[in-house]
């Protein structure tokens, strides 16, 4: 127990967090008591099915053990729970957990990898309530983890702010979306060439993607990611969005419980898409914001964190099988020079791990002054074989809603395994044709789509921070994405993951949904994203309540620390 | 230049090597990965986690034992249509080539279908459309859909949105449901002959299997028709699989059914209902051909027009544009459960399987528009798919051949047992391997999981031309058949190794 939290330091405030709002434990202890079930039912088979398999007895001996060592934590959860849930009924408000209790807690929830990669997620009223007989243990947790993450995200969707009919609904700063080039593409989209209806297009589709589309795809990738080299069709496969690309490439590449190693902190939609169906870990490679000797930037990716959380991983017995950067990174918003990427791949290479690289920003580096080197620009992959690429028109064309993601990898494997998954994640032939049309007309993208995007995402970033300058709020970014990482820390007292959290809260009773640091594994609170890629008004009046809960904040903290001072 | 997609998707020209046969070959995959080319006596490789995977895992794959399984499955479904998308027919260009009466699909509307979509009321694009949305659906979406399916499947009372959720297409929807109402291992119950790519969606993902309620063609005891499903054949099913160790959660029909072109009464829909309320047991019901009923007579029912379900929570219905409005490449699929736990697991996987904005609002423009679904759309489609489906059996009437078929889907199950010189399913692929050297794809039984060797589904739901000359062709087989069956299959030397076993 203690070896966890030397490995992995975490900190203080990051404990109480996990405490659900309402104090309830109920959900809580049904997970750990469904959990337990499962595992001694697991348990029971595997010691009722020892004879006749005398190869396999090592390692059978090894899984028992591991399953007795599962069990017994599980236990030791239930007993935690009551016990805090004891010691919070007398306290009333102030959730306790013993350091210790909540230690072991932590260590439970790492203990059950396979079934569980990521911390029980927190609870709050509503779902305190869903409990369900009629699904399965894996579609409880489905579900739980799904509303825990998105109960703000629909509070906003039923109450979204409009300039007219509603004007005190909810502002999203939180999600990575990019508002700012809607007419233009409205108006593209209605043009003549769009709207095609074949016969073939309402047929069953090539399930990897029509050849017409994937043929766009990789001329299109060929060009702006600036191939040495004409890129395959054949290495193309085409899926409804990047999440279900990056789905079905944890199925094919992992086995439940093993392992991608990411950088954090990193785009929260992985920790779904790498849960919700795949069962596969994600473990964080962390960074640091601080600059010292060895971190010469901030949130600074070097193989040697990248060595020190793969050894760390394997040294606890897991199995790790890949990597995925981000690039241009999110939300730290940095671009991997071609070197340091080099040095990834090598890395990566060195341990027979396969590479990620989710490129889903790469038209969307608004300063000049920066190129971005794609993956594919390279002229000799250091493990071809092992490198798979994502891209999507998501972002960089602002059209989420449109479901299109693009998986380009030299594995023919890899290739014929994810095209399995294009029956479960198959485009309509139509907007296939759409899609196809978009990407074909260059001379559009390049005169007309991406200097307007690059000049008002500029003009938006420009804006966002003179406001946060102004507030001498601390940020990362200046060139890509749609996002500012921001530093709240000075608002924090204490600064914990907690009061994170209760900041977060804060914005949201003033309408204003913003991402917090937790959610992308940042190891140190206070930090949050903000996105910047919607329209002057929306993000005006979103800076005015932004600016006021900051004041609020700072109030209440004055008077916290006056009553401290007082009571001392 | 770049040239339109329809052609190019079938132009073995511009595009090369085999990796791209397997994918042509695929792209009809709903059916044909189940339907068509299932090698005959392979069964499905273990499942991770449950056994060796050795089988399909060289120790040099690049990757995970669950990805080569699933890889597996892809590589499979390639095997039929590999032959049959290299040579596809085409009455200009390609004359000779295939016939295609192996995949479920009405390509009897595309004229209606097409003009309706490109009425102007389908070409709106806004910014909400474009953006992220809740995952169920669009709300407006979701409306439409309670509001089509209350009215066309008759519900005693108005069926409500928030019990709707929207998904691109059925086979999302059978994963998704697997997912989050089993577990990694346990499985559904399913009357054969079925549907036979559910196998490979409620497994991909879930890992979820299915435990198949075997049915004969012979009708004895208490059977009044050929493949009668009963109570009795359920439980017994269920006691099979539990004494084997499989957990069994739910019981999976389809009506109309799939491959039988049969449907259910309501009193036997009753009774499967009870039983499945009675094992504490889910029940999907598939009714993706719900409005392809074209006899009237058949008397068709809709699990939703039932008066009292004997478990709602446990009842989730399927319905999808794919069939009924012959748009299989549109993928749109709904559920109706009116379990809010399930909806709320379903949608949360909806991230992973959403369909876009744009085609969201055609879709309840498509629902919306009565007028034209009731006067245009359903009386001539209704109207061709009879006049086809009366000429195929015309046709296997003068050959003498027997069929089952009472007047729903776009397909007639047929018996060729008597064409088998024995009665197994090497000789049911041998068979459809003439038709195919004949070029004419039909799907075997074995597909379907059927356990008699000599059934095939014939497909009727396309132009009457390739229909003709489908079934000239399939005569010209079965004609020649006696001679074919003393000497060894000439066309076997010819085939891909692998194929034949």
């Amino acid at each position: 127990m203690s070896h966890w939290s030397d490995t992995l330091p975490v900190p203080s405030g990051q404990r109480r967090d996990q405490v659900p709002r309402d104090h309830s434990i109920y959900p809580q202890l049904l997970e750990i008591t469904l959990h337990l079930r499962q595992a001694m039912r697991e348990h029971f088979v595997q010691l009722t099915s020892r004879q006749g398999l005398s190869l396999e007895e090592r390692k059978h001996t090894q899984a028992i053990r591991e399953k007795e060592a599962l069990l017994s934590c599980l236990i030791r959860r239930m007993i935690n729970l009551l016990q805090s849930k004891a010691a919070s009924d007398l306290e009333l408000q102030v959730p306790l957990p013993s350091e210790d209790s909540r230690g072991d807690v932590r260590y439970g929830e790492r203990a059950q990898l396979s079934g569980q990669p990521d911390p029980v997620p927190q609870l709050s009223d509503c779902e305190a309530a869903f409990v369900s007989r009629d699904l399965s243990n894996r579609g409880i947790d489905i579900s739980v983890f799904y509303q825990s993450s998105f109960q703000d995200y629909n509070a906003y969707q039923k109450d979204k702010y409009h300039k007219d009919k509603n004007t005190l609904g909810f502002i999203n700063l939180g999600t990575s979306e990019n508002k700012l080039c809607m007419d233009l593409m409205t108006e593209r989209l209605q043009e003549r060439d769009m709207n095609c209806i074949e016969d073939a297009l309402l047929q069953y589709p090539d399930w990897r993607g029509q050849l017409f589309l994937r043929e766009e795809v990789a001329r299109f990738l060929t060009y702006y990611c600036r191939a040495p080299t004409q890129l395959d069709p054949e290495n193309v496969v085409v899926l409804n969005g990047c999440c279900s690309v990056f789905s079905a490439l944890a199925m094919v590449l992992c086995d439940p419980g093993e392992a991608f190693l990411v950088p954090a902190p990193f785009y929260s939609g992985f920790a779904f898409s790498s849960r919700l169906y795949a069962k596969v870990e994600l473990i964080p490679v962390y960074l640091e914001s601080e600059v010292t000797v060895t971190n010469t930037q901030p949130f600074q990716l070097t193989v040697d964190k990248l060595e020190e959380a793969l050894l760390e991983a394997r040294f606890e017995g897991k199995k790790v099988r890949g990597l995925v950067l981000i690039n241009p990174q999110n939300p730290v918003g940095d671009i991997y020079s071609p070197d340091s990427l080099m040095k990834y791949l090598e890395f990566a290479k060195r341990y027979n791990l396969h590479v990620i690289i989710d490129e889903i920003y790469m038209l969307s580096v608004f300063d000049e002054s920066i190129i971005f080197h794609s993956v594919l620009s390279m002229k000799s992959l250091p493990d071809r074989n092992r490198t798979h690429v994502i891209w999507g028109t998501s972002k960089d064309f602002g059209i989420s809603g449109f479901r299109f993601g693009a998986l380009y990898t030299h594995n023919k494997e890899v290739v014929s395994a994810v095209s399995a998954f294009g029956y479960l994640h198959s485009i309509s032939g139509i907007v296939q044709h759409k899609l196809c049309q978009l990407l074909q007309n260059t001379e559009w993208i390049d005169k007309v789509y991406l200097p307007t995007n690059c000049y008002r995402l500029r003009e938006a970033h420009k804006y966002i921070t003179a406001k946060l300058k102004a507030l001498e709020i601390p940020f990362h970014n200046s060139s890509s994405g749609l996002y500012v990482w921001i530093n709240l820390k000075k608002y924090l007292d204490p600064c914990t993951f907690e009061e994170e959290r209760l900041l977060y809260c804060r914005f949201l009773d003033n309408k204003l949904l913003l991402s917090r640091g937790k959610a992308y594994m940042c190891k140190e609170p206070g930090w949050f994203c903000l996105i910047f890629a919607d329209e002057l008004p929306r993000l005006k009046l979103a800076m005015c309540r932004f600016c006021d809960v900051l004041q609020e904040q700072k109030e209440a903290l004055i008077v916290k620390q006056l009553e401290d001072a007082m009571r001392e | 230049m770049f040239t339109l997609p329809q052609k190019d998707f079938s132009a073995p020209t511009t595009c090369l090597g085999p990796a791209c046969m397997q994918d042509l070959g695929s792209s009809h995959g709903d059916d044909l990965e189940g339907e068509c080319s299932r090698k005959l006596d392979q069964k499905l490789p273990e499942l991770p986690g449950v056994g060796d995977s050795a089988m399909l895992s060289p120790d040099t794959s690049y990757l995970s034992s669950r990805g080569r399984m699933i890889k597996w499955f892809w590589d499979s479904a390639e095997e039929g249509y590999r032959t049959y998308h290299m040579d596809e027919y085409d009455e200009n260009k390609n004359p000779s080539g295939i016939i295609n009466l192996g995949v479920s699909e009405n390509k009897l509307c595309f004229d209606l279908l097409s003009w309706r979509l490109s009425q102007s009321d389908m070409q709106r694009v806004e910014p909400s459309l474009l953006q992220y949305a809740d995952w169920r659906g669009h709300l407006f979406l979701r409306e439409e859909v309670a509001k089509f399916l209350s009215f066309y499947c008759k519900s005693p009372a108005p069926l409500r949105p928030e019990n709707v959720v929207v998904l691109n297409g059925g086979a999302s929807l059978f994963s998704a449901l697997a997912t989050v109402l089993c577990e990694a291992g346990e499985a559904f119950l399913i009357p054969t002959p079925y549907y036979g790519a559910i196998t490979q969606h409620v497994c991909l993902y879930g890992n979820v299997r299915l435990a198949c309620v075997y049915l004969d063609s012979e009708v004895t005891g208490l059977d009044t028709r050929p493949f009668q499903l009963t109570v009795e054949k359920l439980e017994m099913a269920l006691r099979e699989a539990h004494s084997e160790g499989v957990k069994v959660k739910g019981l999976i029909l389809i009506n109309p059914q799939n491959p039988l072109g049969d449907i259910y009464s309501p009193e036997e829909l009753q009774e499967y209902l009870v039983f499945a309320k009675r094992h504490k047991l889910h029940v999907i019901v598939d009714e993706v051909y719900m409005l392809s009923v074209f006899e009237e007579s058949v008397g068709y029912r809709s699990v939703l027009s039932l008066e009292r379900l004997p478990d709602p929570q446990r009842t989730h219905v399927m319905w999808a544009t794919s069939k009924d409005f012959g748009m299989s490449g549109l993928r749109f699929g709904t559920l109706y459960t009116e379990n809010q736990d399930v909806a709320t697991a379903v949608a949360s996987l909806c991230r992973y399987h959403g369909l876009s904005g744009l085609v969201q609002y055609q879709m309840a423009q498509l629902l919306r528009d009565r007028d034209w679904i009731n006067q245009v759309y359903l009386p001539e489609n209704h109207a061709r798919l009879k006049a086809a489906h009366t000429y195929v059996s015309e046709e296997l009437r003068a050959l003498g051949i027997p069929f089952l078929s009472r007047g729903a889907g776009f397909f007639i199950w047929v018996d060729l047992r008597k064409y088998l010189p024995k009665a197994t399913f090497e000789e049911e692929m041998l068979l459809w391997r003439r038709f195919l050297d004949n070029k004419v794809l039909l799907s075997f039984g074995k597909a379907f999981e059927c356990k008699e060797p000599g059934w095939f589904r014939f497909v009727f739901s396309d132009q009457a031309h390739r229909l003709c000359l489908g079934m000239q062709r399939v005569r010209q087989v079965l004609a020649g058949k006696s001679q074919v069956a003393e000497d060894p299959p000439p066309s076997q030397s010819q085939e891909p190794s692998d194929q034949c076993r």
